[in-house]
């Protein structure tokens, strides 16, 4: 490894001033300072990429002798992630995972002269390369997949890329993710030009892996079933090969390759046949175990139970349906009592009086025009009742204009200084229109009443099929949706279709409540005529 | 004076036409959908208008969003609307042109004609007229905020009385107090709020609006 420290002081110093600045810096602008392992993180990150982008642009450096050029990248990265936070906090890892991706290539020598360095290592020594280049590709691939993923927003971001298999439980996608191994075990058995004559045969495997990643995307149970049918299918092709080898059926050498590669093993001997055997048993093996997880009609044949995780699933809709059938009809009780005691009760009141009025108005005039003003009284009041009880049950701005126009409402009418930021191009579906609306509106009554604080704000958002609402309080801290709090039923609430909700509550404050539902934005707004 | 009704249902429609012409407005048009209301508008060209916010062909905000656009074409065409509730968010929209001749009113106010036709008469001339309940809760939030902050708690008391588009005599009989000392928190009101002197008219409608705008 030949690493030229004085080349590396410089810009090395430079990225440590510089992430000192932007600690400071971030901790002041958000108010709340982003936790240690992160700000570590990130100094890391900007580190590594500064270090990286200089060392792979090394040779204009050496050539122009222009050193000071060292301090214009951490420069820029700094300012950028100043500025730009949210875009910045998705570029650096991607940056980082590209620049893994590159010390992949750099280490199989597909990337010819130009590139003098890759991260500490000088390239053109191919011990040197082997040793220290994989190394640190796998550190910056993993830093920047775990950057991405802790940024924020990812996940909706990820689960737009994942399509359908971001729908499947964790385990239903390792199984669906199974097809990947399947594939590549198969096509090398089919073909082994695809694995072992790389030039001629990169394109074509390329397109297979693209191929079978659009099914991942798409059809991730018929992903799951076609590899646990593959993997049964290749082990006992996989024993039949040994079969054939063992007993002398075949001669290895006049195939192309002097051998059959079946898996890791080019099968052209009886030695290598034992290998294939043993290869074929475990997936075989495999796949006998995996059957019963991927086709429910196999798990009836064998009388065994049903998948836990679908179970657990039932067990969940059963209760949030329950909490919705509830809730429904406990909203249908109180209005029904509502209108009982209060606006209907007034409509009796008014034509007792209006009646009374009616025989008093020839005898005394005056009593009857006493009555009459009262029952005008009686009447503004009912009507004050009956807006109350609407604004409950569908506030009316929700049901003119949608959820954006609804929250700045009531942020307008919250007791605290409320500021949105809200980017919401289109309608909602009705039911979670109403059920994020009444979410915000108890999220900011709890802080209004228990937080203390003066100001809070409402972050909305919809992305990748995910609304996202983020509201914050800059007040004492220490929600606990435990503690009987509201908080608890808005997500039992959410619950319903499949939202989350997460508090951040440090005692001190600030208080950050996070929840997201999955659902599509309908691009069509209500025309104006 | 001459005025076009936008309300859908049928008996307050009918009712609030029999009001106005018991106080001597003449109907230029009574109509019950925002389409009829904007033909109405651009035809007969009316003194003032009252338009309920719910109207079809959709029942959301058609008539708001048609008072607005009316209001965008013939600037400070005078508006009265007419709600079932009311909505801070609505108002500051009504008033974001700045331009006055605007009213919001709950629906119920209509039950005390005399204020009601005072308040239609306010817009027609320029005025403008906020429902007490917008009044109240700004009343609460926005007293911390600068320059209202600068008011003494009579001032704000007056100048909110002043968005509901009161007269100085008829916030003095509220306040009990004499009219000259309503004009002399008015007079106070206009220079904390750095209004330059011109007609008092003109002053009253940017404080108010200072007041519900921030």
């Amino acid at each position: 490894m030949s690493v030229r420290m004085q080349d590396l002081v410089l810009p090395i110093l430079a990225v440590g001033a510089v992430a000192a600045v932007i600690r400071v810096w971030r901790g002041r602008a958000a108010k709340t300072p982003p936790g240690r392992l992160r700000e570590l993180a990130w100094c890391a990150a900007l580190l590594a990429i500064s270090v990286s982008v200089l060392s792979a642009l090394y040779p204009l450096f050496a050539r122009n002798n222009l050193q000071w050029w060292a301090l214009l990248i951490p420069l820029a990265a700094a300012i950028v992630l100043v500025v730009r936070p949210r875009p910045a906090e998705r570029a650096v890892p991607v940056v980082l995972i590209l620049y893994g991706l590159f010390g992949f290539m750099v280490a199989r020598d597909y990337v010819g002269g130009g590139i003098n360095t890759y991260g500490l290592t000088m390239v053109g020594n191919p011990d040197v390369e082997a040793d220290f280049v994989l190394p640190q590709a796998y550190v910056f691939l993993l830093l920047g997949s775990w950057l991405y993923w802790s940024a924020e927003g990812t996940s909706a971001r990820v689960r737009h890329v994942l399509g359908r298999l971001s729908d499947l439980q964790p385990r239903g996608q390792l199984l669906a993710l199974m097809l990947l191994p399947a594939v590549v075990v198969a096509a090398a058995f089919a073909t082994p030009d695809l694995w072992l004559g790389a030039d001629a045969g990169v394109g074509w495997t390329l397109l297979l892996l693209a191929g079978t990643v659009v099914v991942l995307r798409k059809w991730p149970e018929f992903a799951a079933r076609a590899a646990t049918a593959g993997i049964v299918g290749l082990g006992l092709m996989g024993l039949a090969l040994a079969a054939w080898a063992e007993g002398g059926g075949f001669d290895f050498a006049r195939t192309p390759y002097g051998g059959i590669l079946y898996g890791a093993v080019l099968v052209s001997t009886w030695h290598t046949a034992d290998a294939a055997g043993v290869e074929g048993l475990a997936l075989l093996a495999l796949g006998v175990w995996l059957a019963p997880q991927t086709f429910p009609q196999v798990r009836r044949w064998l009388g065994m139970a049903p998948d836990a995780e679908l179970l657990g699933r039932v067990q969940r809709l059963t209760e949030s349906r329950a909490v919705a059938v509830d809730t429904a009809s406990a909203d249908l009780r109180r209005l029904e009592r509502d209108l009982h005691d209060g606006a209907q009760a007034r409509l009796v009141a008014l034509g007792m009086n209006l009646r009374a009025a009616e025989r008093l108005i020839l005898t005394s005039p005056d009593a009857a025009i006493a009555l009459v003003a009262e029952a005008r009284e009686t009447s503004a009041r009912a009507l004050t009742e009956l807006r109350e009880l609407v604004r409950g049950v569908l506030p009316p701005v929700l049901a003119d204009r949608g959820l954006a126009d609804a929250v700045r409402a009531l942020a307008l009418d919250c007791p605290l200084t409320v500021s949105t930021e809200i980017d919401l191009p289109g309608r909602l579906p009705a039911p979670i229109e109403t059920a994020c609306y009444f979410a915000v509106a108890e999220v900011l009554t709890n802080a209004a009443k228990h937080s203390g604080a003066r100001d809070a704000q409402v972050w909305m958002s919809h992305a990748g099929g995910m609304l996202r609402i983020e509201v914050t309080d800059f007040g004492l801290g220490g929600a606990d949706p435990a503690c009987g709090s509201g908080l608890a039923g808005v997500e039992k609430r959410l619950a319903t279709f499949d939202g989350i909700l997460v508090v951040s509550s440090p005692i001190g404050g600030p208080t950050m409540i996070v929840m997201e539902v999955p659902c599509a934005l309908s691009s069509r707004r209500i025309s104006s005529c | 004076m001459r005025v076009v009704v936008a309300e859908d249902l049928f008996l307050l429609r009918d009712g609030l036409v029999r009001l106005l012409e018991a106080h001597e407005f003449e109907i230029a048009a009574a109509v019950a959908d925002a389409p009829g209301l904007l033909q109405a508008l651009v035809e007969e060209r009316p003194d003032v208008a009252i338009v309920d916010v719910r109207l079809p062909p959709t029942f959301t905000d058609d008539g708001l969003r048609m008072a607005l656009e009316a209001r965008r074409a013939v600037p400070g065409l005078p508006v009265l609307v007419l709600s079932q509730y009311v909505e801070q968010l609505y108002a500051r929209e009504l008033l974001a042109d700045r331009a006055g001749g605007v009213g919001y009113l709950l629906k119920d106010r209509v039950f005390n004609d005399d204020q009601f036709v005072d308040a239609v008469r306010t817009v027609a001339a320029g005025g403008t007229v906020m429902d007490s309940e917008v009044v109240a809760k700004l009343l609460g939030r926005r007293s911390r905020e600068e320059p209202l902050a600068r008011l003494s708690a009579r001032e704000r008391e007056v100048l909110g009385l002043m968005a509901e588009g009161r007269s100085n005599s008829a916030i003095a009989q509220r306040l009990f107090v004499t009219d000259k000392a309503v004009s002399k928190h008015s007079t106070s009101i206009f220079t904390k709020l750095d209004l330059a002197p011109s007609d008092d008219d003109n002053r009253r409608v940017l404080a108010v609006l200072t007041y519900l705008n921030g």
